[in-house]
C-alpha cells in the first residue's frame, strides 16, 4: 500500500504550484476559514457544556434557555460544516444530510406539545374521579374522588374542563399573543414582570366566552340552583393540570373566587384562566421547570359552603410524616384565612386511632399578640371526626393528605380540597431538630420565637414588604420580612433568602412554597417588623427560630444546598430528552471506518468530525493547490530539522530571502513561535529513549521510533511538523506517534484577540496510562491558569484576553510539554514515575519562568 | 353622593363597569370615568372618599389627575391601580398624596379589603 507521506509528496508533485504571494493569498483565506471553524467549534463546545452544567446544578432554566441555546448550537455546527465545505472545496457534503436528521429530531423533542385530551367542556363533580385528571386538573379530580369512591361530603358543583379552556383560548387566538409578550421575559426585572404579567391577564379577562362554553356554564350553574336556594353564590377554584403533585404546589398561587353571584360565573372564570399568569405564577413555573402550555387551567365551580367553621387539616405533621397524630388547624368562617395567612387559627394535635383522642391544643397560633384564650372552635367530637376523615383518605390516597374542609351551619363537615402532603427532603428528615452548636458559643440573638415554617439558616439584608410597591423594590438576596405572609409574596420566593413573617403559621401558602424552594422561613414572629427594621444584616436561624445581627458563619456553615428544582419536570426532561441529540460522542476514533458523516448521531459528532477533518484539510491545502516547495521552508537550527514553517503573512525578517529553501531560526520574526520553540529547546529532553544531541528533529523522529505503529494517523503531518506563523500568530501542529498536540496562539493588537489554545490527545499506551498523562498535563497548566477541559483521553487548554506578555510564558510552558510529555505515557502505570514526572516538570518550568523574568 | 362612594377611573369600559357593578353588588356606591377630566369633573361636583385611579388614561397622566383631585380634596383616598409596574411612578405618587399602590390586577376579595383600609382610614 502507498504510504499516505508518499501520495502526499506525489499529489505535491502533480500539481501546478501556486507562488509563495499566490500561496500565500489562497492559504489565508482557508485559514481564515480554518479559524472561523474552530471559533464555531469552541462556541458549540461551551454551548453543550452549559447546557450539561445546567442539568446538574439544578438551576433554574426555561424553554427560552432551551430554545436559544439549542438554536446557537445548531447555528454554530452550520458554520462548522459551511466552513469545512470551503477548506474542502466541497467535499463532505454528506454532512448536511447528517445536520438535517439530527436537528430535525431535536426539533421534534423542544417542539413536543404537551399531552391534551379531548372531552366534555364540563363535568358535573357527580361524574369526576380521579381517574379523569387530564380533564379537570388534579385538585378537582382529588374531589370527585373524594366524593364519589371515598364517599365524603363535598359541595355540589361541576367543574369547566381543559378542553373548555382551549376552546376559549383557540376561540380568541390568545396562544400566539400570549406567546409573544412572554418571550425574552426578563425574569430579574419586576417591574417588567409585572407590567407584562397585568397586559397578558387583562388580554384573557377582556376576551369574550365562546358563546356555546358561556351557555354551558350557566346551564350548569342553573342546574345547582335547582337543587338549593335562588339566589346561589358559588366559589370557583382553579384546578391546573399538574399543580397539586406532591412537593409542585402550585396551589394557591392560582385564584379562587369566592362568593360569586350568578351574573359574573364568566368573569370569574376568565380571571381564574388568567390567574395562570400571575407574576408568582410565572416565576414560580420558570423556577420548577414547567411551560406555560404544561398548565391547563380547569375551574370547579362549587356551592359556596356558608362555613361556621374552616381549616386545614393534616393527616401527619407536614414536617414530620412519621408523626403519629393528625394536626388539624382551624379559624371561625372560610378556610381562605387559614391558607393565606391572614388570620389565627387554633391548633389541634388528635391521635391517628380511634376513638381519636385530643392531645394537644393550642390558640392563637400565627397571631402577632400571641391570640387571646377563648373556647375552642371545634368539639372534640368535631375534631375526632376530622381525625377519622384524614385517616381515611390516606388510606384511600396512598399517602398523607393535606385536607381543606368546612363546617356549615348545620354542623355538616365538606371536605373542600385533598392533596398529598408535601415531603420534606429526606437530609431534612434525618437532620435532627437543633445544629448542635452550643448556645454559649453563638452571640445573643435579636428575636426568638415563631414557628419554622422552613428550615435552615441563610443571612441577608433585611427588606420589609408591606405594599405592591415594596415587591418592585425587593433587592436580591435580602431577607423578606412581612406583617403577613399572604401568597402574593411568594413572586419574591426566587429573590429572597429568608422569609420572616409576624403571622401566618406551617399551613400558609407562602410556608408550602418557602419550603419547596428551601428558603428558610420562621412565621408568627413577634415585633419582627419593629425591632430589626429596615436593611439591617442579620442571620436567620429558622431550624432554631432565632434571628441574629449581622453574618454568624459558625451557623451559616449548616446552610443546606438548594434542593434542585427542576428535576422532573416537563422542561428538565425536554433538556434531557434533546441532550441525547446533543452531547454524546459516539465518533471517537478518527483511524476508525465509521468515522465518516453519516455515521453521526449528535451535535457533538458532528462537531468532532469537523474538527478532525478540518485539521486535516488544513495541512493538506498543498495537496489540492500544488505547493511551492518554496513555501514551507525547512527550519535551521545548526542543522536541517525535521520542523517547517510556512509564512502566512509577515513572520519572516523583511531580509529573509523568499527563494531560500531554509528559514534561519534568526529570520523568524514570529513572536509567538519563538516563544515555544523557547519552551521546545530550554532542556534537553531525558528520554526515553536515549538521545544523541545531533539536532533537535532528529530527536523528535527518534522518538517515535517506530513509524510501524501510526497506521491510523491519516495525516500528512506524520511526516512534517509546520509552524504556519505571522508575526503575531502562530499555529503548531505536532503529530508524534500515538499524540497529536496543537498549539494556536494569537497576540493581537487589542486584548479580546489574544488567545492560547492547545489541544492534546492519544498516546500509545492503554487507555488508564494515557489518562493519567493528560491528567498530569492539566494540572500542570491548571496550575499556570489555563482552564482546563479534559474529556476521554483528550484535553483542551485554553487562556484568553490576557496580556502578551504573559500569553508568551504560558507558549513557553506549552512548548516545553509538547517534548517532555512524549512517550511518558507508557510509564505512566507507576505512582513513583509519575510523582518524579510531575516533580521535574514543575521543577524545569518554575527555572524556565525564573529565567525569563530575570530577563525580563 | 353618599359618603363611602368610590369612583373607578381607567380607560378600559369593561373593566370599569365589571367592577362598579360588582361593587355596587357588594353593596359599594360607585361610579366610573374613562378619562382624567371626567374624573375631576366628576370629584369637583361630589364627594368620593376613595378613587381606584389607572395611569395611562387617555386624555391626561394619572399623576397629573392625582395632584388634581389632592388639590380639590386633599381627604380624598387615592389608590393607584395600574397595569405598568413602576417603582419610580410608584413612589412618586405616594410622595404625592395616594394612598395605597396596586398592579393590576387585584383579587376582588383582595380589592375589597384594600377599600374598607381606605375607607377606615378616610377622614
Amino acid at each position: 500500500m502507498t504510504s499516505l507521506v508518499d501520495l502526499f509528496t506525489s499529489l505535491f508533485r502533480s500539481k501546478p504550484r501556486l507562488k509563495p504571494a499566490e500561496l500565500q493569498t489562497a492559504f489565508r483565506s482557508h485559514y481564515k476559514e480554518f479559524r472561523s471553524l474552530l471559533t464555531a467549534n469552541n462556541n458549540a463546545l461551551e454551548l453543550m457544556a452549559e447546557m450539561e452544567q445546567v442539568l446538574g446544578a439544578g438551576r433554574s432554566f426555561g424553554m427560552a434557555f432551551i430554545r436559544g441555546n439549542c438554536t446557537a448550537l445548531t447555528v454554530n455546527i452550520y458554520k462548522m460544516i459551511r466552513h469545512l465545505s470551503k477548506l474542502s472545496d466541497g467535499r463532505y457534503g454528506a454532512l448536511d444530510q447528517s445536520f438535517r436528521d439530527i436537528t430535525r429530531q431535536l426539533e421534534l423533542v423542544i417542539a413536543s406539545p404537551p399531552v391534551t385530551t379531548e372531552g366534555a367542556v364540563i363535568l358535573s363533580m357527580a361524574e369526576v374521579d380521579a381517574g379523569m385528571v387530564d380533564q379537570v386538573g388534579e385538585k378537582m379530580a382529588n374531589l370527585g374522588e373524594v366524593r364519589n369512591r371515598v364517599g365524603l361530603r363535598t359541595p355540589d358543583g361541576f367543574v369547566i374542563t381543559a378542553a373548555a379552556g382551549r376552546h376559549f383560548t383557540q376561540a380568541n387566538d390568545l396562544e400566539v399573543e400570549i406567546n409573544r409578550r412572554l418571550k425574552g421575559l426578563d425574569f430579574d426585572n419586576m417591574e417588567e414582570l409585572y407590567t407584562v404579567s397585568a397586559g397578558i391577564q387583562a388580554l384573557i379577562v377582556n376576551a369574550p366566552l365562546p358563546k356555546d362554553l358561556e351557555e354551558a356554564i350557566l346551564a350548569h350553574h342553573q342546574q345547582v340552583v335547582t337543587d338549593k336556594d335562588s339566589e346561589l353564590l358559588v366559589a370557583l377554584r382553579s384546578s391546573a393540570l399538574g399543580e397539586d403533585s406532591s412537593n409542585v404546589s402550585f396551589a394557591g398561587q392560582y385564584r379562587t373566587q369566592l362568593n360569586v353571584s350568578r351574573e359574573f360565573v364568566g368573569q370569574a372564570y376568565k380571571e381564574i384562566m388568567a390567574g395562570k399568569y400571575k407574576s408568582q405564577v410565572i416565576v414560580y413555573r420558570q423556577q420548577r421547570g414547567y411551560r406555560h402550555q404544561d398548565v391547563h387551567m380547569c375551574v370547579g365551580c362549587l356551592h359556596m359552603v356558608d362555613a361556621v367553621v374552616s381549616g386545614v387539616l393534616y393527616s401527619r405533621a407536614p414536617d414530620d410524616p412519621r408523626s403519629r397524630f393528625v394536626m388539624i388547624q382551624a379559624a371561625p368562617g372560610l378556610a381562605s384565612h387559614v391558607v393565606d395567612g391572614s388570620g389565627a387559627t387554633e391548633q389541634f394535635m388528635v391521635s391517628r386511632t380511634p376513638p381519636y383522642a385530643l392531645l394537644d391544643f393550642q390558640s392563637g397560633v400565627g397571631q402577632a399578640d400571641g391570640g387571646v384564650d377563648s373556647l375552642p372552635t371545634l368539639t372534640a367530637l368535631q375534631t375526632a371526626e376530622l381525625a377519622e376523615v384524614g385517616v381515611r383518605l390516606e388510606e384511600h390516597f396512598g399517602t398523607p393528605q393535606d385536607v381543606e374542609w368546612s363546617i356549615d351551619k348545620a354542623g355538616l363537615l365538606y371536605i373542600l380540597q385533598s392533596r398529598p402532603l408535601g415531603r420534606p427532603a429526606a437530609e431534612e428528615l434525618s437532620e435532627p431538630k437543633g445544629h448542635g452548636i452550643r448556645e454559649d458559643d453563638l452571640p445573643s440573638p435579636l428575636l426568638v420565637g415563631g414557628v419554622c415554617a422552613s428550615r435552615g439558616v441563610a443571612c441577608g439584608k433585611v427588606f420589609n414588604v408591606r405594599s405592591s410597591l415594596d415587591l418592585l423594590r425587593f433587592p436580591k438576596g435580602a431577607v423578606l420580612v412581612v406583617e403577613t405572609p399572604y401568597p402574593d409574596w411568594a413572586s419574591l420566593l426566587d429573590r429572597a433568602s429568608a422569609v420572616i413573617s409576624e403571622t401566618g403559621q406551617m399551613a400558609a401558602h407562602l410556608a408550602t412554597v418557602a419550603r419547596e424552594f428551601g428558603i428558610p422561613a420562621i412565621f408568627g414572629m413577634n415585633q419582627a417588623l419593629t425591632t430589626l427594621g429596615n436593611y439591617r444584616l442579620i442571620t436567620v436561624d429558622a431550624t432554631a427560630g432565632k434571628v441574629y445581627d449581622g453574618r454568624v458563619e459558625s451557623l451559616l456553615a449548616l446552610a443546606l444546598p438548594k434542593p434542585n428544582l427542576m428535576v422532573g419536570s416537563p422542561v428538565y426532561k425536554i433538556l434531557v430528552a434533546a441532550m441525547e441529540y446533543i452531547t454524546p460522542l459516539t465518533l471517537t476514533d478518527p483511524a476508525s471506518p465509521f468515522f465518516k458523516p453519516d455515521s453521526c448521531q449528535t451535535l457533538h459528532d458532528l462537531t468532532r468530525y469537523c474538527h478532525e477533518k478540518a485539521v486535516v484539510e488544513m495541512f493538506k491545502f498543498g495537496e489540492r493547490y500544488g505547493f511551492d516547495d518554496k513555501a514551507a521552508k525547512q527550519l535551521v537550527v545548526d542543522a536541517p530539522s525535521q520542523w517547517w514553517v510556512i509564512d502566512l503573512d509577515d513572520g519572516f525578517s523583511s531580509d529573509f530571502d523568499p527563494e531560500s529553501r531554509y528559514v534561519d531560526l534568526g529570520h523568524i520574526v514570529s513572536v509567538p513561535m519563538l516563544a515555544i520553540w523557547q519552551g521546545m529547546t530550554a532542556f534537553p529532553w531525558a528520554g526515553p529513549p536515549p538521545v544523541s544531541l545531533r539536532g533537535f528533529g532528529s530527536i523528535i523522529f527518534q522518538s517515535t521510533r517506530n513509524p510501524g505503529l501510526d497506521p491510523g494517523v491519516r495525516s500528512t503531518m506524520a511526516a512534517k511538523n509546520y509552524f504556519l506563523i505571522s508575526k503575531n500568530f502562530c499555529n503548531l501542529s505536532v503529530r508524534l506517534g500515538y499524540h497529536f498536540a496543537l498549539v494556536e496562539a494569537n497576540l493581537g493588537e487589542y486584548l479580546t484577540e489574544n488567545y492560547v489554545n492547545f489541544q492534546f490527545k492519544g498516546g500509545a499506551a492503554d487507555e488508564n496510562r494515557r489518562l493519567l498523562r493528560i491528567r498530569l498535563i492539566s494540572d500542570i497548566l491548571n496550575e499556570f491558569g489555563f482552564r482546563v477541559e479534559q474529556k476521554a483521553d483528550s484535553m483542551t487548554a485554553r487562556i484568553e484576553k490576557k496580556p502578551g506578555s504573559f500569553l508568551l510564558e504560558r507558549l513557553k510552558i506549552l512548548g516545553y510539554l509538547i517534548i517532555h510529555t512524549r512517550q511518558i505515557d507508557m510509564v505512566m502505570g507507576d505512582e513513583g514515575m509519575i510523582a518524579q514526572y510531575r516533580q521535574k516538570i514543575t521543577a524545569d518550568l518554575h527555572i524556565l519562568l525564573d529565567n525569563a523574568e530575570m530577563e525580563g | 353622593m353618599a359618603e363611602s362612594s368610590i369612583l373607578v377611573i381607567d380607560d378600559e369600559q369593561e373593566f370599569v363597569s365589571t367592577l362598579v357593578r360588582r361593587l355596587r353588588k357588594r353593596g359599594w356606591e360607585s361610579e366610573g370615568v374613562l378619562t382624567g377630566g371626567e374624573a375631576i369633573v366628576k370629584i369637583a361636583a361630589g364627594d368620593f372618599s376613595v378613587v381606584l385611579l389607572d395611569m395611562r388614561l387617555p386624555d391626561m397622566d394619572g399623576s397629573e389627575v392625582l395632584r388634581e383631585i389632592m388639590k380639590i380634596n386633599p381627604q380624598t383616598r387615592v389608590i393607584i391601580l395600574t397595569g405598568h409596574a413602576s417603582a419610580s411612578e410608584g413612589e412618586e405618587g405616594i410622595r404625592n398624596g395616594a394612598f395605597d399602590y396596586l398592579i393590576k390586577p387585584v383579587e376582588f376579595e383582595t380589592l375589597l379589603e384594600k377599600l374598607q383600609a381606605a375607607k377606615k382610614r378616610s377622614p
